[in-house]
């Protein structure tokens, strides 16, 4: 009783302090005064207020416009965060119409000798810069910023492009003490919201219905062309949706290594069109399956109209096919075109330069190089569909839309499953995608335009294995034959990490990091066969790549394979741990033992498992006569390892790169 | 083999099209001229045309064969213009490896973007430039352009080779100057290239041809040390429409002080009050120098915005004072205004930060990128960067160090040179006190940093906790899984140095062998950089900053270890440096105690070609030592 007393004396007294003025301009002493974050001691700033509201403007001449409010106080710590005294406000645009910055306000505040004292933001230090043909960015920095500064913004985004609403942010990577969001949404569009699923924040949306009302005036003629014009006043009725959400202490998205796209894991929501109702019309829809967007693409977006063209190469691959075998033919043609015409790095599913000017250009974008592959297997006879992909960047959309699928490979479908192609990638086989197709899943359209999902992550491990034959010297350096030999997507890493370098550069590239060594003899086989496995053999000699102490001699085995530090270092992680594919790889090191010495010890066998089977480490040793020999094979089958999973996968790495260390020791007899 | 190959091509080509290859030189190049070229310059041709003292034409044509894809950017069909400098044409045709044209760019089909730095935030430099991806290698570029500009103090002279791995088959150099405004030129690196030269009251004429490619090696000089470049410059000249004149250092820093300085500062009487305040109390220049460059980095940060002749004048101190932000001209005039108020004379000072590169001391001209303060002192002078917040009052650090500056005064332009840090200077002193375990290991660190080893260090205070201790897992990650317990640093600025305190816990990082551990006696290692094997090398060898290690390492053992060996004392000395280290065994009275003292110095210096090899051979023997191990007897 006495206990909850207290409480309340406690949640009264604190009251005051909260009730903070959130009106522009009514900064406080209190908060310029801040010296830092109460919670988040390591933030560099925050965001003390940040207030959106999103509605619409209707004029009579102008129509409809999407305008976007934002209020935001933001409080400096300190010279890192400097940096969110600059702005920059990007608007999207295209040839005829585009987003405009207006009514930008901003204030900086600071407490000079006790006193607030603000500075105001000249107009004539913002800036604006077309950024692209699709973005305009609108600049400016704050005046008179230091260490505790707070500085006030506000401006309006008008946009003409009234269907399409950007992501709400929800969080940003400094901590929100307060946050306020206001959408009122007329009832000629029906939106349907979305969070991200990626994200563990959850805000809770108010919903309510409001109204709002249209006034103007219509001019009437009393008689066909003659007499007095009447003007009539009207006034209209229209119900509001409105949205609202607030939230205080909003945590900062937290930044680690090894994450691709860290927005893809921020707090937003984003507003799906699910149809429009103007007066006078009837409604259209726009909320769609998965089914109706791949087929509204493939109908729409020319796909099947490009697809259908084939008199452009017709002549040429006759040539090239005749007098081929059928199997030979899928790669032939693959070859043909990922060798012949070049991707001019845009991506799309749709063929932007038209596959028949791509052809003979030699240039066209994902949507002309797939689709015209796509053309030419099923000219060849062979059943091949378009698969709209979403790259890495683009995310996984969060509800079926056009703007869900960014990219189209090719699939082939065999009896006994459908192969993968894109031929933009100047490194890929047939059945291997690149890295930045390698997400989520494909949606493959089929010819009578019915649609079915795909998966896109690799589903087959690639190997590599690693051979070191090593010999002592009397000099006690080490000469070595190695053998490298790399399967699958090892093989199409190699040649997007090695396909370019010259010999020289080559060598210094394999020598550099192993110490005194000089390479040679270096043979590559099928560097430049895409789609085959690359084996590289050379010889070495090293200096001072083992330990002579006393009559011992200690060497580490995987003298430059393996691995010598543990990649995962950070305590925690709050992100997944993505790989590029599922792997295996092995090293077997065998190893001539000198005359006049003999095995003193070696290290133990080891075997160990990664969770359940997720993964797993072998280390092996056996001796035969002369020869020691040293095995050791990694084996990870999964792509994806959540946050949950860290703790365990840094310790499979720990005592992987332990066991690595281990020496073996040589006596002499 | 391969390149061979392609020649054989090239030349293949040549003589198979004559005749809608009109425009491209025949393939008849010298063979040489293949080695390390990733592209080829057919042949360019620049004319210069100074129509006045404040108009000047340039016309170029470069006609470019690109052998593969790292050759691409030496294509360079882009122009870079703002408001006063116009493009009057543009053009561009590009060649398949038949001589085919397969492609033309008119005037029009050039894209227009804004090119800022990026250190900049906004600025009216932009580029027009051609948008094409290529299809196939080999292929030619022959790309024109022509532009005219209010400045003749910039863009007279001519820089043929100004990349790596691009080969010159013939590059024509005409200098126009009908009105015989007087100017100067001098040659640079042209010795024993095939040039034939002209020289008139009125212009000039050069041809160079077949200038093999250089290509890129570690550690060597500088590229401006060794391209061949015809440096030209007006004595009578403009820069966006400011007239100026001068042929010697004395002369043009005089100019510019005149011009591009503000010379009348009003700052409000509050800020004069303060500084006079702050002051008060301080006894000598020195000391009030010091603490009103602490008041410009409390109250300013960096903001590069640059507009017109903005680009070269210093945004007024008073304005400076208002907004607390500006470039490195506004920030460093806004610190010399500042420091006047209390009749401090000091001098705005032109130099080139970033790599070391000296304003060319032979050949007065309009030069440098960045502009630093000098304090000029009866003993040594003083020297400010006015551009960061945290960096010490009188230090440089590695951006502007050690190289010739100009010092802009009234009474004109002296070349002076930056304070070095030398080789003593740069220290980095380490101690630790190891306690091994069974299995693991407790570390107390501290280290000492002063010189260019502070320069490198400092910033670490500002970053978060969470990647300071990052970047110590990152720097030791070959002591395998350790955790930081504790990290502390001191900064003190007043006399340069920093002093990083850590308490580290980790698994044991001896290797294991059998029942016998592999101690590596040097517990942390100092960083050297690894050279690659080269037996053809052709650059100098250039180490641009010595720096010194001296470290003490102590190990404490466990009950039951044993120590079977330590290793044997080294000694390395030479002209690159030294390298000392020495391990003893000391029993004390509760069991034995390693202790390994490192001492490693390496030289600034240049080195012949030659020398290559040993210097090889220097920092691999050092990377051997460093990894030195004791043999441990465990009880296991």
């Amino acid at each position: 009783m006495k206990n909850s007393i207290l409480l309340i004396l406690i949640l009264l007294l604190s009251l005051p302090i909260n009730a903070q003025n959130y009106k522009f301009g009514k900064v406080s002493e209190e908060e310029v005064a801040q010296t830092e974050h109460p919670e988040h001691k390591e933030a560099n700033a925050a965001v003390l207020y940040r207030k959106q509201e999103v509605y619409y403007e209707l004029h009579k001449q102008t129509g409809l416009t999407l305008i976007t409010q934002i209020h935001e106080r933001i409080k400096i710590y300190n010279k890192e965060g400097f940096d969110w005294a600059n702005k920059e406000i990007k608007v999207h645009k295209n040839s005829s119409t585009g987003e405009k910055v207006t009514s930008v306000k901003a204030y900086t505040y600071n407490l000079v000798d006790g006193k607030l004292r603000e500075e105001k933001l000249d107009k004539r230090d913002i800036f604006e810069e077309e950024t692209s043909r699709y973005r305009k960015t609108t600049k400016f920095t704050m005046p008179a910023v230091t260490e505790s500064s707070v500085i006030e913004i506000e401006y309006t985004i008008r946009s003409p492009f009234i269907t399409s609403l950007d992501a709400v942010p929800l969080q940003d990577v400094i901590p929100i003490d307060r946050l306020e969001v206001s959408l009122k949404i007329p009832e000629f569009f029906g939106f349907k919201i979305h969070y991200n699923p990626r994200s563990p924040l959850i805000i809770p949306i108010e919903q309510s219905q409001g109204s709002f009302t249209y006034n103007y005036t219509q001019s009437k003629r009393a008689n066909l062309g003659m007499g007095e014009t009447k003007f009539e006043r009207k006034k209209v009725e229209y119900l509001l949706n409105e949205y609202s959400l607030e939230q205080d202490a909003i945590p900062p998205l937290k930044n680690e290594n090894y994450i691709d796209y860290l927005k893809n894991y921020a707090a937003y929501i984003r507003l799906e069109l699910q149809y429009t109702k103007y007066p006078n019309s009837p409604i259209e829809n726009y909320s769609q399956s998965w089914e109706g967007v791949a087929k509204s693409i493939f109908n729409d977006s020319d796909l099947k109209k490009e697809i259908g063209i084939t008199n452009y190469y017709k002549d040429d691959l006759d040539v090239l096919l005749n007098g081929k075998k059928q199997e030979e033919k899928v790669d032939l043609i693959y070859n043909y075109v990922r060798d012949n015409i070049k991707w001019n790095d845009y991506v799309g599913f749709r063929a932007e330069v038209g596959t028949r000017k791509a052809y003979k250009e030699g240039l066209g974008n994902t949507g002309d190089i797939n689709l015209m592959l796509i053309s030419m297997l099923r000219y060849a006879g062979f059943k091949t569909n378009p698969v709209l992909v979403s790259t890495r960047s683009h995310g996984i959309p969060l509800y079926p839309t056009r703007e869900g699928f960014n990219y189209v490979v090719v699939g082939l479908e065999l009896p006994n499953g459908v192969v993968l192609m894109d031929a933009t990638d100047q490194n890929a086989g047939v059945g291997e995608l690149p890295k930045r197709a390698r997400n989520w899943q494909g949606r493959i359209i089929r010819e009578d335009g019915s649609s079915g999902w795909l998966p896109l992550l690799p589903q087959i491990k690639s190997v590599n294995t690693n051979r070191l034959d090593l010999q002592l010297k009397d000099d006690f350096s080490i000469h070595g034959r190695v053998l490298n030999s790399y399967y699958g997507l090892h093989a199409k890493t190699f040649r997007d990490k090695h396909g370019k370098t010259n010999t020289d550069n080559y060598v210094e590239m394999l020598e550099k990091d192993k110490g005194n060594i000089v390479i040679s003899n270096v043979e590559i086989h099928n560097r430049e066969d895409k789609g085959e496995n690359v084996r590289q053999t050379y010889e070495f000699d090293l200096k001072n790549g083992i330990e002579v102490i006393n009559s011992n001699i200690y060497i580490k085995p995987l003298i430059f394979g393996g691995m010598t530090e543990n990649p995962f270092k950070e305590n925690e992680r709050n992100y997944p741990v993505i790989f590029d594919f599922p792997s295996v790889e092995k090293n077997t090191v065998n190893l001539m033992i000198p005359d006049g010495y003999e095995i003193s010890s070696i290290p133990e066998n080891f075997d160990t498992m990664l969770g359940e089977g997720a993964g797993q480490f072998i280390f092996k040793t056996t001796v035969a006569g002369k020869f020691l020999r040293v095995e050791t094979i990694m084996d990870l089958n999964n792509i994806v390892y959540t946050s949950a999973d860290y703790e365990m996968l840094k310790e499979f790495f720990a005592q992987m790169v332990e066991k690595q260390s281990e020496a073996i020791v040589l006596t002499k007899v | 083999m391969r390149k061979i190959l392609i020649a054989l091509q090239l030349i293949f080509i040549g003589l198979a099209t004559p005749l809608h290859a009109q425009e491209i030189p025949a393939n008849t190049f010298k063979i040489e001229l293949l080695a390390n070229a990733n592209a080829i310059l057919r042949e360019e041709i620049t004319e210069i045309n100074i129509l006045s003292v404040d108009k000047m034409r340039v016309k170029n044509r470069r006609t470019v064969t690109v052998l593969n894809e790292n050759g691409d950017y030496h294509v360079q069909a882009y122009t870079f213009h703002k408001d006063n400098i116009k493009i009057l044409d543009q053009q561009a045709r590009v060649y398949n490896s038949s001589g085919e044209e397969i492609k033309k760019f008119k005037k029009r089909h050039f894209e227009d973007r804004s090119y800022l730095s990026s250190s900049e935030m906004y600025g009216d430099s932009r580029i027009s430039y051609m948008n094409y991806t290529p299809v196939g290698y080999p292929y030619t570029v022959v790309f024109e352009e022509e532009y005219e500009t209010n400045s003749t103090v910039f863009r007279t002279s001519w820089i043929p080779l100004d990349t790596y791995n691009l080969s010159i088959e013939k590059a024509r150099y005409i200098f126009k100057n009908p009105q015989a405004i007087p100017f100067r030129f001098e040659e640079r690196n042209m010795d024993g290239l095939e040039v034939e030269r002209e020289i008139m009251a009125t212009g000039l004429e050069y041809n160079i041809s077949n200038v093999p490619a250089f290509t890129s090696e570690k550690h060597s000089p500088d590229k401006s040390e060794f391209q061949p470049r015809l440096l030209v410059a007006l004595d009578e000249f403009s820069l966006v429409g400011v007239e100026g004149s001068g042929n010697n250092w004395k002369d043009f820093g005089k100019w510019q002080y005149e011009h591009l300085l503000e010379h009348d500062a009003q700052l409000p009487q509050a800020t004069i009050e303060k500084i006079e305040k702050l002051t008060a109390n301080a006894e000598s220049d020195r000391e009030k120098a010091k603490i009103i460059y602490q008041y410009v980095q409390d109250n300013t940060r960096y903001i590069s915005v640059q507009l017109g002749i903005g680009g070269w004048i210093p945004m007024p101190a008073a304005k400076v004072d208002e907004l607390g932000y500006g470039d490195c001209k506004a920030l460093t005039n806004y610190t010399r205004v500042l420091l006047e108020t209390q009749n401090i004379p000091s001098y705005y000072t032109v130099v080139y930060g970033g790599d070391r590169k000296h304003l060319d001391p032979e050949f007065p001209s309009m030069q440098g990128n960045h502009v630093i303060l000098n304090i000029p002192q009866e003993d040594q002078d003083i020297w400010l960067e006015c551009t960061s917040q945290s960096i010490p009052f009188d230090f440089l650090g590695r951006f502007t160090d050690d190289r010739y500056v100009l010092k802009l005064t009234p009474e004109g332009g002296e070349l002076v040179k930056t304070p070095a840090y030398g080789a003593k200077h740069n220290l980095t002193r380490t101690e630790a006190e190891i306690r091994l375990d069974e299995e693991s290991f407790t570390a107390d660190i501290t280290r000492h940093k002063s010189g260019i080893a502070y320069d490198k260090i400092y910033g670490i205070q500002i970053i978060k906790e969470r990647n300071q201790k990052e970047y110590y897992k990152e720097l030791w990650g070959y002591l395998g899984h350790f955790e930081i317990q504790n990290l502390s640093f001191s900064n003190d600025r007043d006399s340069v140095k920093f002093l990083e305190k850590l308490e580290i816990k980790g698994k044991n990082f001896s290797r294991k062998a059998g029942n016998r551990l592999l101690l590596p006696v040097n517990f942390l290692r100092p960083t050297v950089y690894s050279l690659p094997r080269d037996e053809t090398r052709k650059m100098p060898i250039e180490i641009t900053r010595g720096e010194s290690y001296a470290d003490t390492f102590r190990y404490y053992f466990p009950q039951g270890f044993e120590i079977e060996s330590i290793p044997e004392k080294v000694h390395l000395e030479n002209e690159f440096g030294s390298l000392f280290i020495q391990t003893s065994l000391i029993e004390a009275e509760d069991g034995p105690v390693l202790e390994v003292e490192r001492k490693l110095i390496i030289n600034q210096g240049l080195w012949e070609p030659e020398k290559y090899e040993a210097y090889y051979k220097f920092l691999n023997q050092i990377k051997s030592y460093n990894n030195q191990k004791a043999v441990i007897l465990t009880a296991g």
